[in-house]
């Protein structure tokens, strides 16, 4: 049975059985690629063994709440597809399809692939719409954000920026555009400016940190050495601790 | 002796099994030797948008076993040696980050040290095996080939971090196609991005990025594109409408090297690449200088 050539139905059917033919033996958990990943972020919907049992009662059309189905989603896409949890299992389960069919449920449901899910979110959150209509306060929304992002010191280069814009000149995302505020919203050079006056919701708003190609030309080219890349990074990981605060 | 533990990552042995099987048989056939660690998992790579530390700690922990070893690493895939490096990077430098990574991977008897060597496929060939060993296990050169040489963003950028070639001007690549016979074109977008990582998150965008490239290499006269990234080579294979083909150089080279062409994977069911085969000097000498 092979999706997209057999009968949806037929393996409708045959993943309804897969859910009950778990034994809960944790091989699967025990191979995993990313389960390492689960000692630094605590949720169980990681590892593939819990995941299952989660998806049991998805597909048995329990109705989940809106934290459950975040906490849902962001385990079910901490997987790199590498297909050693099937190639585990003692039975049988194509546990790779049910991930690939769990993640459809869970974008019907209103919970796609993180990285477009907190796009959209953040967007809705930190509205930029006539931004460049509006006269803005140089009066820093979030002091703390001054002192740094947090995690790295790669992450407070944004202070040494002197606004040269070479960062958004290289760039291929900002090139592929005729007016590309109007589609990522701030750019580069901005969101470094953006951070350095502390308007933490200018730079968490903006469609840029999503559209990044983490290609890291802006970063190599930085004359100032402000790690560009590094700091849309840390910019994305802050977006999800923001919408987990949002969502508890 | 050239011995390091191979580094395939994820995406390589589940969806470009020909990249695994054709990189061991061009290794194998030029004497290095590859040792495979059951117990290697995700570099890191996809957690990088969600959360930095869980990132260092999957990138760290292949470091520490590879060390555990007394192996160096060899990576096939340009994002997977961009993250172990980026990894490596941050942990050197920032001694509160390493001691709290080593902290939990303690929990499985692991340590991360510093100085372990990381590289990937393409400067292990450059650098440890050597463009004139490679060139005298040529048996059968191309002949008025013109290749277009994909460097992959996250090997070249952050230089500083990654060391992989001059960013600007990188030829380790070029030199490589060179000793096949092939001819390497010059192309201006050679260093851009293959629009890989946008894939799934902004497809439009993606498919625009690969787009200009690949037309970019047709009209700078092209007849392939050639890469080292499981994921450059899916996006320019499957992603899009073949302005040209795309070569994984595993299989450029042991093609030239005189290897099965079903243990380079010629048979996989994207591009069909064998029309190289056109190319191949009818003649078994090397190539001129």
């Amino acid at each position: 049975m092979e999706p997209g050539k057999s009968d949806p139905a037929n393996i409708a059917t045959k993943q309804a059985i897969e859910l009950d033919a778990c034994i809960h033996c944790g091989d699967c958990t025990a191979r995993c690629s990313v389960a390492v990943a689960f000692k630094q972020i605590p949720n169980p919907n990681i590892l593939p063994s819990e995941k299952l049992a989660v998806l049991r009662d998805m597909a048995s059309g329990k109705k989940l709440p809106e934290k459950q189905l975040r906490i849902i989603q962001e385990g079910s896409h901490i997987c790199t597809d590498c297909h050693r949890c099937t190639d585990v299992c003692p039975a049988g389960i194509n546990l790779e399809d049910l991930w690939f069919s769990m993640r459809d449920i869970l974008a019907q449901l209103g919970y796609p692939k993180p990285e477009v899910w907190a796009r959209d979110r953040m967007g809705a959150h930190f509205d930029l719409t006539g931004l460049k209509a509006q006269t803005l306060s140089l009066t820093p929304v979030d002091r703390g954000f001054l002192g740094g992002l947090g995690e790295s010191a790669q992450a407070s280069t944004f202070s040494v920026c002197f606004g040269c814009q070479t960062c958004t000149n290289v760039c291929p995302v900002v090139g592929t555009y005729e007016d590309p505020q109007e589609v990522v919203g701030l750019v580069p050079h901005q969101i470094m400016h953006a951070l350095a006056l502390g308007r933490r919701d200018l730079a968490l708003g903006s469609r840029m940190l999503w559209d990044c190609v983490t290609c890291y030309i802006c970063q190599e080219y930085c004359p100032q050495g402000v790690s560009v890349t590094d700091v849309l990074y840390e910019l994305k990981n802050l977006s999800f601790i923001h919408l987990k605060e949002k969502t508890e | 002796m050239m011995e390091f533990a191979l580094f395939l990552g994820c995406t390589t042995p589940s969806r470009l099994k020909a990249y695994e099987s054709s990189s061991r048989a061009v290794l194998g056939e030029l004497g290095v030797t590859l040792v495979d660690i059951q117990e290697f998992k995700c570099c890191g790579y996809p957690l990088r948008n969600i959360d930095f530390k869980a990132f260092v700690l999957s990138s760290a922990r292949n470091l520490a076993l590879a060390k555990k070893e007394g192996l160096r690493i060899m990576a096939v895939c340009k994002c997977g040696y961009g993250t172990l490096k980026k990894a490596a990077h941050l942990m050197n430098e920032n001694s509160s980050l390493r001691e709290e990574i080593n902290e939990i991977l303690a929990e499985e008897g692991l340590q991360y040290e510093a100085e372990i060597d990381i590289m990937h496929l393409l400067t292990v060939l450059y650098k440890e095996v050597g463009l004139a060993a490679i060139k005298d296990k040529i048996t059968r050169p191309y002949e008025n080939l013109k290749v277009a040489t994909h460097y992959g963003c996250h090997a070249l950028r952050p230089s500083q971090v990654t060391q992989f070639d001059d960013p600007v001007a990188p030829t380790l690549f070029d030199e490589l196609v060179s000793i096949t016979g092939a001819e390497s074109i010059e192309w201006p977008m050679k260093l851009e991005c293959c629009g890989g990582p946008l894939s799934g998150v902004n497809d439009e965008l993606s498919f625009s990025l690969t787009d200009k490239k690949l037309l970019d290499a047709k009209k700078a006269g092209a007849d392939y594109l050639t890469t080292a990234c499981p994921f450059c080579q899916i996006q320019f294979d499957t992603v899009q409408d073949h302005h040209i083909p795309s070569i994984l150089y595993s299989q450029l080279l042991g093609l030239c090297l005189g290897l099965d062409k079903a243990t380079l994977g010629f048979d996989s069911k994207h591009t069909d690449i064998a029309k190289i085969e056109d190319f191949l000097a009818k003649t078994g000498n090397s190539p001129e200088e």
